[in-house]
């Protein structure tokens, strides 16, 4: 029956298929499996799909929800139902016949495999002497072929039916196992074969070790090939190696007879090589070689690598160096003194102080602007010698008369004890004021005035003309100078008679008297040597104390550069010369030598307020000052922003320009002087120094002829302190050419001198105080504040330049420094803008990024946490089955349901078929007892 | 599952609310009188102080005010029949465009040339960009997709500047439904129902714009005559070829002779509109 019905499925869904147009193949086989005959017209409803999306794929997202509901209900009937019915049941029943549980099997297929079994039975051992129906017996031999021999094996093991089954019907249905077991019997050529398999690979297993080893032995052969033709290469690059100059400057020289022999070899073994790789005796060359080799190598291995160069030296031991030279050379000269006609040691000497010349250390921070050692000493002729003399010996009598005086007040008493104690601030106080004043005058007794002026022109003198000049006077001078070559000579054997008597190992001085001493009567040259070979002998590198003398013998240096400044006939050069030792050993001392400066730089202040409250002469800084302010602008850096000793050295400076009063042409020119130094110190920090421009726009009202009146001034400068100014720049004639001053000389000039009268030197001034000008416009130029600070200045140019009588360079100059303001000022207004009501930027909204995966994929968890998604993952899953169970469960009791009110509505209608027959049967009785048909006597009787 | 999971331990009992917006107008809603004059005086001190510290800054010079209580009228950009299309490519869902997937469109007989995501990149980069976003006068925009899914965009979306990761965003906002906002909560784009309508406001007039319409205006005089008061909702078309055909627009018009991008007209739009708004 089943049968029947699948065909009838089979047909529908092929039916159906046509009809559908080919749709994808699982469903179409579900259909072909499982589409019943169609009377359920939901069935053939598919469900709809919401979303279509292109490219995916429609697995199991099909479905027609008719059909699986009727699928579910079959299977329910043949469970459920089963059970169902069986519940009330006390006993099943089982069908257990053969064939009965193969659901395959048609009726008659049942039929004939229980007939089969029936005949083995008959067939066994114990039925061999039953007797039989002939019948049966032939049917039985005819189908089964050699069925006897298998008799055995058939009893041990009892197969089910199918076994027999599958026999009988040859090959068609067999099951796997008994096709297995039948193999032996379906041919034996399979088995021979295997065994033939077998022993063959055992002959293969032996040819393939045979190959196997052949393989090896030839790629052996090759590589031992390949060896020797490497060796061979690089032996090529070795004896090139050596035959270059490479190897040659790794070994040592000494070694180079074992280089020669290394030579000597390297063609042999070449050639052996050669003719023993010929002849194929591989062995032995690869004997030979690693011993030639090895031999090198292990030679090598010994050999030094590199020599290593001279180490650069440490600074501690280039002092160390140039100590111990001078050392020696002070044993030399000591000898020398003891016997003094040695001329073969004096060329020693001359060759030593060539190279002392030389060996003058240039340090990293060495400014190349100053000097050389040389030049000075070649430019040194005996009268300039004779001179210096002549100086050095009226220091000396002022010096010893300072020492004497015993009306030095008890100042100069401390002084000396000071000096002697020499701490380390000590020589602060101690300045030398008294005794720079008591030097002046010295040299106001002792000579003339012309003298003076003379002295001092001749220092001022630009440079080059004072070499010249100098150059002129050595010519003469030079008596026995006749050849050029021979000149050069000369000169160094006057070097030589000029440091002779120096001593090349001085100990450093501790007092002003000390250094006086050893440098009184020296050429400016040898004071440089002196102090040069001071410093070489107490390197502090050198010891430890060292430091504690150096600094001391700065103190002193310092203390003798400001006397020197002071000195009336200016030693300029020396103080030149003085600023590069100055400059080099602040470098080793800087905290110290930054004391220093501030502590003169405190005294200096001090002195001058007293001097400007006592309102008597010119409070304008000395020289002295001028030139240690100069020195320490050229010391420290000027470019920072705070220094301990700038900042208050320009603060000391500004204060000179503010508070000064004005009342002489010399005052002018100090103060032009400070004005030029102020813009070379500010101009790379850029600092604003108002005072300067200040006083340069005080000078240039100075030369105006008409003077602003003093309310316009007053309001121009609240807080200089001016007295009176008088118009001290005023040009009144005609200039004809205007000549730079030199400002060593005016300071050197008395105060009433004619030269301040003159117009030129006021229109020189003019020239200065322009130029400086014009620096600090360039400097200032980028201040937001410029036209409001320069605007007044470039009027008062403007005036200037219309006056009568000023010199046309003057004039031009005047107007192109009033243009260059008002171009910048131009500038700065044209970058101004009005003042305008701030406006609040307004405010955007808040942009939020969204936050999104790559490569979405939809029901992915993409969360970080793997456990906390595998937990989720699971929950989610019992939830699904919980969910489909309780579906199962809810669908299986309305089916139950249904089957029971299906069965009581039967019983209903057999109880009410009942009930309607009984009711049918008394009624009848009824109308027929109504009628009298049951009794007749009754019916009768009625 | 794109939610932030910094936090670990225990779980923030917490109802997930649909919409911010309620929320917060819960929160409003709460205080009462009395605590709402507290919180105003709160708030004077506040633009006292604030206006304190101005001063501090720049003695004399006033800060002008900007006033941004008040309500303004705000727009609503409507982009309808933007090709946005999730489609399983290989083994990854992409969405189709017509560069990358010319050869998988033609296999699936559809046209490539219709298949331009790009159009609907750049309106909404030009849209979100815009000053007048930026000056907070942009209320939404609703993204209406040829197969029929509508989606909003909040105006507060940093669009991605790269084509790719916009593509990603919508891959993801088309499969998931809804994209919030990195480290919050706040759902930026998410997918809602049809039909737009249901979004604008009652007073809105809604103003579609073709090439096809015999209305050819000057975008800047056109909007000077809109009212004041009412918000604005333009309809733009993000296809590339093709006409929108909405039963909602009022009002059709064309702002150039030339057929326009999507793009090039919004700009056009969001010009014409800071133009008459004051915004900068």
């Amino acid at each position: 029956m089943a049968k029947t019905q699948n065909k009838a499925h089979k047909n529908g869904s092929q039916k159906k298929k046509g009809n559908k147009s080919k749709r994808n193949g699982p469903t179409a086989v579900a259909m072909k499996q499982k589409a019943p005959a169609a009377d359920n017209p939901f069935e053939t409803i598919w469900s709809r799909r919401k979303f279509d999306i292109l490219g995916r794929k429609r697995k199991g997202e099909e479905r027609r929800v008719g059909l699986s509901r009727s699928k579910a209900i079959d299977k329910r009937k043949s469970t459920l139902l089963k059970d169902y019915e069986r519940s009330t049941k006390s006993s099943v029943f089982v069908d257990n016949r053969i064939g009965e549980n193969n659901d395959e099997l048609g009726e008659f297929d049942k039929a004939v495999m229980r007939s089969q079994r029936e005949h083995k039975m008959k067939l066994g051992k114990r039925s061999k002497y039953n007797l039989s129906d002939g019948e049966e017996d032939d049917f039985g031999t005819s189908a089964l072929g050699s069925f006897g021999e298998r008799d055995d094996f058939e009893d041990e093991v009892p197969f089910d039916d199918e076994d027999d089954y599958g026999e009988q019907n040859g090959g068609k249905k067999k099951s796997g196992i008994l096709r297995h077991l039948n193999a032996p019997n379906v041919g034996e050529d399979g088995t021979t074969e295997a065994e033939e398999n077998i022993h063959k690979s055992k002959k293969e297993v032996m040819q393939e070790i045979i190959l196997k080893s052949k393989h090896f032995k030839a790629e052996k052969a090759k590589e031992k090939e390949e060896n020797e033709k490497l060796m061979e290469e690089l032996d090529k690059k070795f004896t090139s190696l050596e035959q270059s100059k490479v190897l040659s400057s790794l070994i040592e020289p000494g070694k180079s007879a074992l280089k020669a022999a290394v030579n000597k070899i390297i063609p042999k073994d070449e050639d052996k090589n050669n003719k023993l790789l010929t002849a194929k005796k591989p062995e032995i060359p690869s004997q030979e070689q690693p011993d030639y080799y090895d031999k090198l190598f292990s030679e090598m291995v010994f050999d030094i690598r590199a020599r290593p160069s001279d180490r650069t030296k440490t600074p501690e031991e280039i002092a160390q160096d140039e100590r111990e030279r001078l050392e020696q050379l002070e044993e030399e000269r000591q000898k020398r003194m003891v016997a003094a006609e040695d001329s073969s040691d004096e060329d020693k000497g001359d060759t030593e102080m060539a190279s002392n010349q030389k060996r003058q250390p240039a340090s990293g921070d060495d400014l190349g602007d100053s000097f050389s050692v040389e030049e000075p000493g070649t430019r040194k002729g005996w009268v300039d010698e004779i001179l210096e003399r002549e100086e050095a010996e009226e220091d000396d009598a002022s010096e010893a008369e300072t020492g004497e005086d015993d009306e030095g007040s008890e100042e100069e008493s401390d002084e000396d004890a000071r000096d002697k104690a020499q701490s380390l601030k000590d020589w602060e106080q101690s300045d030398d004021e008294n005794l720079d004043t008591d030097l002046e005058e010295d040299d106001d007794d002792d000579d003339d005035d012309d003298e003076k002026i003379d002295d001092a022109k001749k220092v001022t003198e630009p440079i080059g003309v004072k070499r010249s000049k100098k150059s002129a006077v050595t010519k003469p001078a030079e008596v026995n100078d006749e050849t050029q070559n021979a000149k050069k000579n000369k000169t160094t054997s006057e070097r030589r008679s000029v440091q002779l008597d120096i001593p090349f190992l001085i100990e450093a001085p501790k007092s002003m008297e000390e250094l006086c001493a050893l440098i009184d009567n020296r050429s400016n040259s040898d004071i440089l040597v002196v102090v040069n070979r001071i410093r070489a002998s107490n390197a502090i590198k050198l010891a430890a104390e060292n430091r504690k003398k150096m600094q001391i013998f700065y103190g002193v240096l310092l203390q003798y550069f400001a006397v020197l400044a002071n000195k009336k006939p200016l030693n300029f050069e020396l103080l030149n010369l003085l600023v590069k030792p100055l400059m080099e050993m602040s470098l080793e001392i800087p905290y110290f030598s930054a004391i220093c400066a501030r502590q003169r730089i405190l005294k200096t202040r001090s002195q001058f307020c007293e001097s400007i409250k006592s309102q008597e002469g010119s409070c304008w800084p000395s020289l002295k000052t001028l030139s240690l302010l100069r020195l320490w602008s050229m010391i420290f850096p000027c470019s920072d922003f705070r220094h301990v000793v700038m900042t208050p050295a320009i603060l000391l400076m500004c204060e000179y320009l503010m508070r000064c009063p004005i009342s002489s042409a010399r005052d002018i020119a100090v103060g032009s002087f400070l004005c030029s130094m102020v813009l070379s110190i500010t101009r790379d920090s850029r600092k604003f120094c108002p005072e300067a421009i200040i006083f340069l726009r005080t000078l240039l009202m100075a030369a105006s002829q008409r003077l602003p009146d003093s309310h316009q001034e007053s309001q121009f400068h609240p807080i200089r302190e001016l007295k009176e100014l008088r118009p001290l720049l005023n040009i009144r004639d005609d200039v004809p050419e205007i000549s730079p001053v030199s400002f060593l000389s005016v300071m050197d000039m008395p105060e009433d001198s004619s030269l301040f009268a003159s117009d030129n030197f006021r229109a020189s001034v003019l020239i200065t105080v322009i130029e400086n000008l014009k620096g600090f416009i360039e400097m200032y130029g980028g201040l937001s504040s410029f036209p409001e600070t320069f605007l007044p200045i470039s009027t008062l140019l403007l005036g200037l330049a219309e006056q009568g009588n000023m010199p046309p360079a003057l004039q031009e100059k005047a107007r192109e420094v009033a243009l260059l303001i008002k171009q910048k000022a131009d500038d700065h207004h044209l970058l101004r803008q009005p003042l305008q009501i701030r406006k609040q930027k307004p405010v955007p909204i808040k942009l939020l990024t969204p936050k999104f995966e790559e490569n979405y994929v939809k029901g992915r968890d993409y969360d970080p946490d793997r456990e906390r998604v595998e937990r989720k993952k699971l929950k989610k899953e019992l939830r699904q089955e919980a969910k489909g169970a309780a579906r199962e469960l809810r669908k299986d009791n309305y089916f139950l349901l249904d089957v029971k009110a299906r069965e009581r509505a039967l019983r209903e209608e057999e109880k009410m078929e009942a009930h309607g027959k009984a009711k049918a049967f008394l009624q009848e009785q009824e109308s027929a007892f109504k009628s009298g048909q049951l009794g007749k006597g009754r019916k009768r009787r009625r | 599952m794109v939610r932030p999971f910094g936090v670990k331990g225990k779980k923030r009992k917490r109802k997930e609310k649909y919409d911010r917006d309620e929320e917060e107008g819960e929160e409003v809603a709460e205080p009462t009188a009395k605590e709402a004059a507290v919180e105003e005086e709160d708030e004077k001190e506040m633009v006292e102080k604030e206006a304190g510290t101005a001063a501090d800054e720049m003695a004399g010079i006033p800060i002008v005010q900007i006033d941004q209580q008040t309500k303004k009228p705000g727009v609503i950009f409507v982009l309808e029949r933007a090709s946005l299309e999730v489609a399983k490519v290989g083994k990854t869902y992409q969405i189709l465009n017509s560069d990358d997937h010319a050869n998988f469109l033609k296999k699936n007989n559809k046209n490539p040339a219709d298949y331009r995501p790009d159009i609907v990149y750049q309106a909404l980069l030009s849209i979100l960009d815009s000053p007048l976003n930026k000056a907070g006068r942009l209320r939404a925009v609703y993204v209406k997709t040829d197969k029929g899914v509508l989606f909003e965009v909040k105006p507060n979306v940093r669009i991605p500047r790269t084509y790719k990761r916009f593509a990603g965003i919508m891959l993801q906002l088309l499969q998931k439904l809804s994209i919030s906002a990195a480290g919050k909560r706040e759902k930026l784009l998410r997918v809602i129902k049809n039909p737009v309508t249901q979004y604008l406001p009652v007073s809105s007039r809604k103003i579609g714009f073709s090439y096809s319409s015999d209305k050819l205006v000057e975008m800047s005089k056109y909007v000077e005559t809109v009212s004041n008061d009412a918000d604005l909702v333009f309809v733009v078309g993000a296809m590339s070829h093709g006409k929108i055909d909405c039963d909602y627009i009022e009002d059709f018009i064309a702002i150039s002779g030339y057929p326009l991008s999507a793009a090039w007209c919004i700009a056009r739009i969001c010009e014409a509109l800071s133009n008459k708004w004051g915004v900068v």
